[in-house]
């Protein structure tokens, strides 16, 4: 069992090296490629979670066997083993659903490039999963934003290319506090690898030394990975990027590259910084502030958009601010919840990017309400799809959302002063959501009379599977919630 | 033997709603035998029911505590026996009349209900009968206001429903409360409710009373709730409206005088505000009915207003709370109610030959409908007052017992009132008469030649004089029971 | 009898009416004895559970933490269980005739089907999550049949009816956070089950969070200000409106209500604070407002709609008195009000079915030519108003006696708002009677000659509540005496 230990190390070179044959490949042997390095990572992935559930600890390894000032290491427990799974299962998915939309809409000269951006994300965020250096996690944080603006750009329209730049410049921005913060640290402590940064910082605090400094080392860091996971108020990239992508894209740069952010500043919080010292600094109050905010402001938006790409992305604006919030409340559960909602959302938002561009296909492509009346009826599977989608995200009874949203009140209920304040605004957010998704519901449901074309399961089998995989994750989710806040306590508690 | 008390309630009611049910009769006759048979089967059995003692039937219960409960008490039998007078003989004299008026079956079928349920509600033995009786008698009499379906009826209809209704709900609300605090329902003279709870929550039950009253006193026609009555009354057809105004207004009085002296106890009410404002409306009303039938051109509209102004007699009669007083009001229940039958039946007579409505109309009348007229002078002057006419005895007893009750202002005053009541009811009543006996020289009053009613319109109006006429002359035997029974319900040491 | 039949019951419901739109059917009739037979074998099960009921709860899946949803059968879920499964063959019966005229029947009798399931699993919910869970579908099932003449107005109504049922789930989700959080047990327990310490420690907090659930579940209940779906939904072919507006679907607000307040806060906890005053405030005031604009309002249905939102409140006005006997009385007027109100809906049905005819003004003389239809609406309006020997007089009766035993002066004003709302009532429905009976004295006849009562489809059920409704109203007693014992635990 031991050589488990290789397979995290594994997968990012495998997922870096199949990057690199890429760009030597035709298209659509990029593609096979791609889809065989992100089952095989996922596999891997799978056999390092069993592992470290089994062992229940967390290992480190050390690359190339440098010891630890000199040398980089991966540090992996059951937690990051999950997510990296959950990671592939999600990019597998989001792939295949748009898959047919990837062949249309991209110049085939151009697929093979796609294909080695979507490895080079892969293995960035796997990077960004393991590692356990800082500035490693900074070096993979700007490969990630590459590949993302690739992905973005690859469609060549002049807004594509418009959002991709809008979105380098604010990822730049982000990962440029980022380094500030990191070079602060550095200064501080002398240390990149996290263990040994802990050390210093819990040396430093327990000094009452550098308290100023540090302080606004983790607000330069927290601000740096919110901006590119696109807190509110900092989300203004974020329709456009994901409105003007391709599906996959979109449906990858909402449930992956910002989730990947948040993960990593889930380390940072636990292994960088310490829990406590956290807890402690006023920090967790502003995003708790912006948290809310984002939870009401992004649904909002949501609710004036007519675009209903566009519309999922605004949701995601305020389910970032659900996960920011969860942070904010400083008690483990809500980490918890926090974690359990990267994934609910994750599942649900990439189903519903992937289901929208169903709905969207038997209306010419055209994104606007008014021409999505009774698409359900004229692409059956992606309006179901959608709906469960969307009363997942209202948080109904049985699917995952409703697991995060009665995790994030039984978190809040812990803390005496943000209880009334979370509950109350995630009530509010509810309706918020219901109003705009259930809208959107209800058109795709309302017959009429229209030119635009039937499309059925059966001519699009991989669509159609693509779509029931994710439905069934939801449900997973939603049905079987138990294990996974459980696996995710775990998992936390070996975090540190 | 008890049984014999839901006879006269339901075996009307049944013959009603069967008749409802009932396909058209074929020949017109065999409606009137039928429903004659009835009338007079029913009223039989109330006068069996009211001769015979009984003691209470218990029909159902209606909640947990309080069942349908039937007894007949003093008060019951005087209430029935006048009811029964009124309903068979106005019976009669529609058989005639209901010939210019469609749908007849459907007037004698809610006619013959709205009998039983009269008869339940003067048989009541508690205070939830009383009130489900109560509130079946605004429903049921309904249709008869609706009768000609006219725009005007159908207004007055829905005014008559929600003024009835109103009233009772706030009577309802009282109901409440007494039912939960009071140890019994059944009428007990002094009240039900005990001494401490009463002092416990004396505004409580002031207020409580004050409503009962005022909502009971909506169908007595009661200032400020009275505006329905000018209007409901007149648009039925006319021994309907002598019904209405005889007889089912009455029912507001019995009400009252069940709650205020039976439920509440007038000990407990004497002297405080409720007694004054209560005096204070029903004298307002004395006077403002008397105004209002005054300046009223439409006989039958006329005779409405008289009997707002009449009603609230009783009802000061029943506020002064003192023996003759109550005895007056008592006795004025029957007189009034045989007067003002008369009066409409005399109306609806005049109505039915002749098609006149304003009293100016009915100049030179006396001429072509003698007895007619005589019949309805003699019940004027009753109620005017002028001996030897019934209505002479109950003012006189209402006025002696006023002054005798020692109230402060209103001793003096409520006699003064009604005096001056009895010359405007004498104003806008004998004009008929003087015109119609007396058109003036040189009047042409053909058009009425030969205008008497048949007999079967002019016996009711008959016997209705005669009755007046008889309690005016021979007052003592009514008169006596009906004070000891006053007593009894002020309890009072003889 | 085993507890695995309550989770069977709230099951077969599903299953048949998942099954229905797969089935080719022949005939439609067919389809009739199908769903007649499924619906009246699921509610003799019922009855069967309830004759026998299952001491022991029967948990289908742990959902998280403690939570699982489980089903049993307490004195209050056995009479809502009960009121559900005597209504719903009767009302399929009626659906089906009034179909007719409607299209995408299929669809429609499986959600009215599913409905049927999702209501039962409220009231055999052995704990908050359960009920939840079922309260958020019943909106997503019922959701189709409110759409289900797809007209403009149609969608409008849905989604008002959407928004306003899941945002008041959502603040009832509120409510449920702390009674699983702070609750001694996840069952439901007459007497409440909150933490003591916990309780007198954050009184003012745990009051706030009992109005937010208060209004969460009164968004169903329609309670003011939060009731404007309601009319609006009445655009719902009739059988929808008259057992989902008037019965299931509302009534489990209300009930939901009731397991907060008595199952889980606590009425001893809530007695005399200031939440009991401002939600009975607020019932007050739908009160008032319900009959208010109920006489204000032309629709037939929709005038019938805002009765229910003012008889609602007259439930939840028991409820907020928050004594046993106003537990029992709310009960009360909870079995009654369904009665009377499905009794007068299916009458509005017929004659809209009948005769096309939607407004009060065009019932003129339809008495005549509808007379059994006619004599029963005017049954049940003679019941809603209140009059004695009906069912709606007890359960009046038995709200105002336990809000004067209560004590509470605001109990008293509550019996006065009762009183003004019953003469409201009294010329709202008897307006529509009066019309139907006495039209105007030139009235043509000829104009409604084609109108004749329905067939016996249609009938048989009005028969079977009207007796129902004179049944309760002359003997009350025992049903009011099982109230009374549901109410105080003894059941």
């Amino acid at each position: 069992m031991e050589i488990i230990r290789n397979f995290p190390c594994l997968s990012i070179l495998l997922a870096m090296f199949s990057a690199i044959i890429s760009s030597a490949l035709k298209g659509a042997a990029a593609r096979r490629l791609n889809t065989f390095v992100v089952t095989a990572v996922g596999v891997l992935s799978a056999c390092t979670l069993y592992f470290t559930h089994v062992t229940g600890k967390s290992y480190v390894y050390v690359m190339g066997h440098f010891p630890a000032p000199l040398g980089n290491e991966i540090r992996f427990g059951t937690l990051e083993a999950g997510m990296a799974l959950f990671f592939c299962v999600i990019m597998l998915f989001s792939l295949n659903g748009g898959r047919e939309k990837i062949r249309l809409e991209i110049d085939p000269g151009k697929e093979n490039l796609y294909y080695i951006m979507v490895d080079l994300l892969l293995s960035s965020l796997l990077a960004l999963v393991y590692t356990n250096d800082l500035f490693t996690a900074y070096v993979f944080v700007e490969i990630n934003t590459i590949a993302a603006c690739g992905l973005i750009m690859i469609m060549e329209s002049g807004r594509a290319i418009e959002a991709a730049t809008r979105y380098m410049i604010m990822s730049l921005l982000g990962s440029g506090l980022f380094l500030i913060g990191l070079c602060m640290l550095y200064d501080m402590t002398g240390h990149l690898l996290m263990s040994n940064v802990q050390e210093s910082v819990r040396q430093i605090a327990a000094e009452g030394s550098y308290m100023i400094p540090l302080l606004v080392t983790i607000a330069l860091m927290v601000v740096g990975l919110a901006i590119k996971s696109a807190l509110f108020p900092f989300h203004a990239w974020l329709p456009d990027a994901y409105g003007y992508s391709t599906v996959s894209s979109a449906a990858m740069l909402s449930s992956l590259v910002s989730k990947g952010y948040i993960f990593l500043l889930i380390k940072i919080i636990y292994r960088v910084i310490g829990f406590d010292i956290f807890v402690q600094s006023r920090i967790i109050n502003v995003l708790f502030v912006f948290g809310l905010a984002g939870m009401i402001m992004g649904s909002t938006s949501a609710i004036r958009e007519n675009d209903i790409r566009r519309m999922i992305s605004y949701s995601s604006v305020a389910q970032i601010g659900y996960i920011y919030m969860g942070f904010g409340l400083g008690t483990t559960a809500g980490m918890v919840a926090s974690v359990f909602h990267i994934l609910a959302h994750a599942a649900t938002k990439s189903l519903l990017f992937v289901s929208g561009v169903g709905l969207t296909d038997v209306a010419d492509d055209n994104k606007q309400f008014i021409e999505l009346t009774g698409a359900a009826y004229r692409n059956v599977c992606a309006g179901l799809a959608f709906t469960v989608g969307a009363l997942s995200m209202v948080g109904i009874p049985l699917f995952s959302g409703f697991i995060s949203k009665l995790l994030f009140s039984q978190a809040a209920v812990q803390s005496n002063l943000k209880m009334l304040p979370a509950l109350i605004v995630l009530a509010i957010s509810t309706v918020l959501n219901t109003i705009y998704f259930m809208k959107t519901v209800i058109r795709i449901y309302t017959p009429i009379k229209s030119g635009y074309p039937s499309v059925f399961a059966k001519d699009h089998p991989l669509y159609a599977l693509t779509l029931l995989c994710f439905v069934a994750l939801n449900i997973v989710l939603g049905m079987c919630s138990q294990p996974i806040a459980d696996w995710i306590t775990q998992g936390l508690s070996v975090f540190a | 033997m008890e049984h014999c008390l839901l006879l006269p309630v339901f075996f009307p009611i049944l013959a009603g709603v069967l008749l409802l049910l009932k396909r058209d009769f074929k020949e017109r006759r065999s409606l009137l035998v039928y429903t004659g048979a009835v009338l007079v089967l029913g009223g039989a059995f109330a006068f069996f029911a009211v001769m015979v003692p009984a003691d209470g039937v218990t029909l159902f219960y209606l909640t947990k505590e309080f069942p349908i409960f039937f007894e007949l008490d003093t008060l019951g039998r005087f209430f029935s026996v006048t009811v029964t007078l009124v309903w068979v003989l106005a019976g009669f004299f529609s058989f005639e009349y209901m010939k210019h008026e469609k749908n007849e079956k459907r007037y004698y079928g809610v006619y013959l209900i709205v009998f039983g349920v009269l008869l339940g509600l003067d048989f009541a033995g508690n205070l939830i009968t009383l009130y489900l009786f109560y509130e079946l008698m605004t429903l049921t009499s309904l249709p008869l206001v609706l009768h000609t379906q006219s725009r005007e009826a159908v207004m007055a209809g829905l005014r008559y429903l929600f003024f009835s209704f109103a009233g009772a709900y706030m009577a309802l609300f009282g109901i409440y409360f007494i039912c939960h605090f009071g140890t019994t329902l059944r009428f007990t003279a002094g009240g039900v409710i005990p001494a401490g709870a009463l002092a416990e929550h004396k505004t409580l039950f002031l207020v409580v009373a004050f409503l009962m009253i005022l909502g009971f006193g909506v169908k007595a026609g009661m200032f400020p709730l009275h505006a329905w009555l000018p209007a409901a009354h007149p648009v039925a057809p006319g021994p309907a409206s002598a019904a209405l105004s005889g007889v089912i207004v009455k029912g507001g009085v019995l009400a009252v005088i069940r709650v205020v002296y039976q439920m509440i106890g007038v000990d407990f009410l004497r002297g405080t505000w409720v007694q004054t404002v209560w005096m204070t409306l029903a004298l307002i009303t004395v006077f403002m009915g008397s105004m209002l039938a005054f300046g009223e051109p439409a006989l039958k509209k006329r005779l409405a207003y008289s009997t707002v102004s009449q009603l609230s007699y009783i009802l000061f009669g029943l506020s002064v709370m003192q023996g003759e007083a109550v005895t007056g009001a008592l006795l004025h229940v029957a007189a009034h109610a045989f007067i003002k039958v008369a009066l409409f039946l005399c109306a609806a007579a005049i109505i039915y030959r002749t098609g006149c409505t304003r009293v100016d109309e009915l100049r030179g009348i006396g001429r072509g409908m003698p007895v007619t007229l005589w019949c309805y002078t003699i019940v004027s002057l009753g109620l005017i007052g002028i001996p030897p006419a019934s209505g002479f005895v109950s003012k006189w007893l209402l006025a002696s017992g006023s002054l005798a009750s020692g109230i402060p202002v209103f001793s003096w005053l409520g006699p003064a009132v009604l005096l001056v009541s009895a010359l405007l009811t004498a104003g806008y009543l004998l004009p008929v008469t003087m015109k119609g006996f007396f058109p003036g020289e040189g009047y042409d009053a053909s058009r009425f030649t030969g205008k008497e009613p048949p007999l079967i319109m002019l016996v009711p109006l008959l016997v209705f004089a005669a009755l007046t006429v008889l309690i005016g002359l021979l007052p003592n035997g009514l008169t006596d029971s009906l004070y000891t029974y006053a007593v009894h319900l002020l309890t009072l040491e003889v | 009898m085993n507890a695995f039949y309550l989770f069977l019951a709230v099951l077969v419901p599903f299953v048949g009416g998942a099954l229905n739109p797969l089935i080719p059917w022949k005939k439609r009739r067919h389809m009739l004895w199908y769903l007649e037979g499924l619906v009246t074998l699921n509610s003799v099960l019922v009855w069967m559970l309830l004759l026998h009921r299952p001491l022991e709860k029967f948990t289908l899946v742990n959902f998280t933490g403690n939570l699982a949803i489980a089903f049993q059968l307490d004195g209050l879920g056995t009479v809502f269980a009960g009121l559900i499964s005597f209504l719903w063959p009767l009302a399929t019966l009626y659906a089906f005739e009034y179909m007719t005229k409607e299209k995408h029947e299929k669809t429609f009798f499986m959600f009215y089907t599913f409905t049927y399931g999702v209501t039962l699993g409220i009231a055999l919910a052995d704990n908050f999550l359960t009920m939840y869970c079922f309260y958020e579908m019943l909106t997503l099932v019922t959701l189709p049949l409110v759409m289900h003449t797809l007209t403009r107005e149609a969608i409008l109504a849905s989604r008002k009816y959407l928004y306003y049922s899941i945002g008041g789930a959502a603040f009832a989700f509120i409510g449920m956070i702390f009674v699983i959080t702070y609750g001694e047990t996840s069952d439901f327990l007459l007497g409440g089950v909150m933490n003591a310490a916990k309780l007198s420690e954050g009184r003012n907090l745990f009051l706030l969070i009992y109005v937010f659930s208060f209004f969460g579940f009164g968004v169903k209940a329609a309670v003011c200000p939060f009731n404007s779906w309601l009319p609006q939904a009445g655009v719902a072919p009739t059988p929808v409106t008259a057992l989902l507006h008037a019965v299931a679907v509302v009534k489990s607000g209300a009930f939901a209500i009731m397991r907060l307040t008595f199952y889980c806060f606590g009425a001893d906890f809530l007695r005399g604070t200031w939440a009991q005053y401002l939600v009975m405030g607020a019932v007050l005031v739908t009160i008032l407002y319900g009959s208010s604009m109920a006489l204000k309002e032309t629709h037939l249905k929709r005038r019938l709609a805002y009765s229910t939102v003012s008889n609602l409140s007259y439930i939840l006005f028991g409820v907020t008195v928050m004594t046993p006997a106003g537990f029992a009385a709310g009960i009360c007027h909870m079995v009654f009000h369904a009665f009377m109100k499905i009794c007068s809906f299916f009458c509005a049905g017929a004659v809209m079915h009948q005769s096309e005819r939607h407004y009060i003004h065009q019932l003129d003389g339809f008495a005549r030519q509808m007379p059994k239809v006619f004599a029963v609406f005017t049954a049940a309006s003679f019941a809603l108003m209140g009059v004695p020997g009906l069912c709606g007089f007890v359960s009046k009766w038995n709200l105002a006696d336990a809000a004067i035993a209560s004590g509470n002066v605001m109990a008293y004003a509550g019996v006065g708002a009762l009183l003004v709302s019953a003469l409201l009532t009294a010329m709202y429905m008897l307006g529509i009677v009066v019309r139907a009976y006495f039209p105007k004295a030139d009235f043509d006849y000829g104009t409604v000659a084609d109108v004749r009562d329905p067939n016996w489809m249609m009938l048989a059920p009005l028969l079977v509540f009207v007796v129902c409704i004179v049944g309760f109203g002359v003997c009350s007693v025992p049903f009011t005496e099982l109230f009374a014992a549901v109410a105080r635990g003894g059941f």
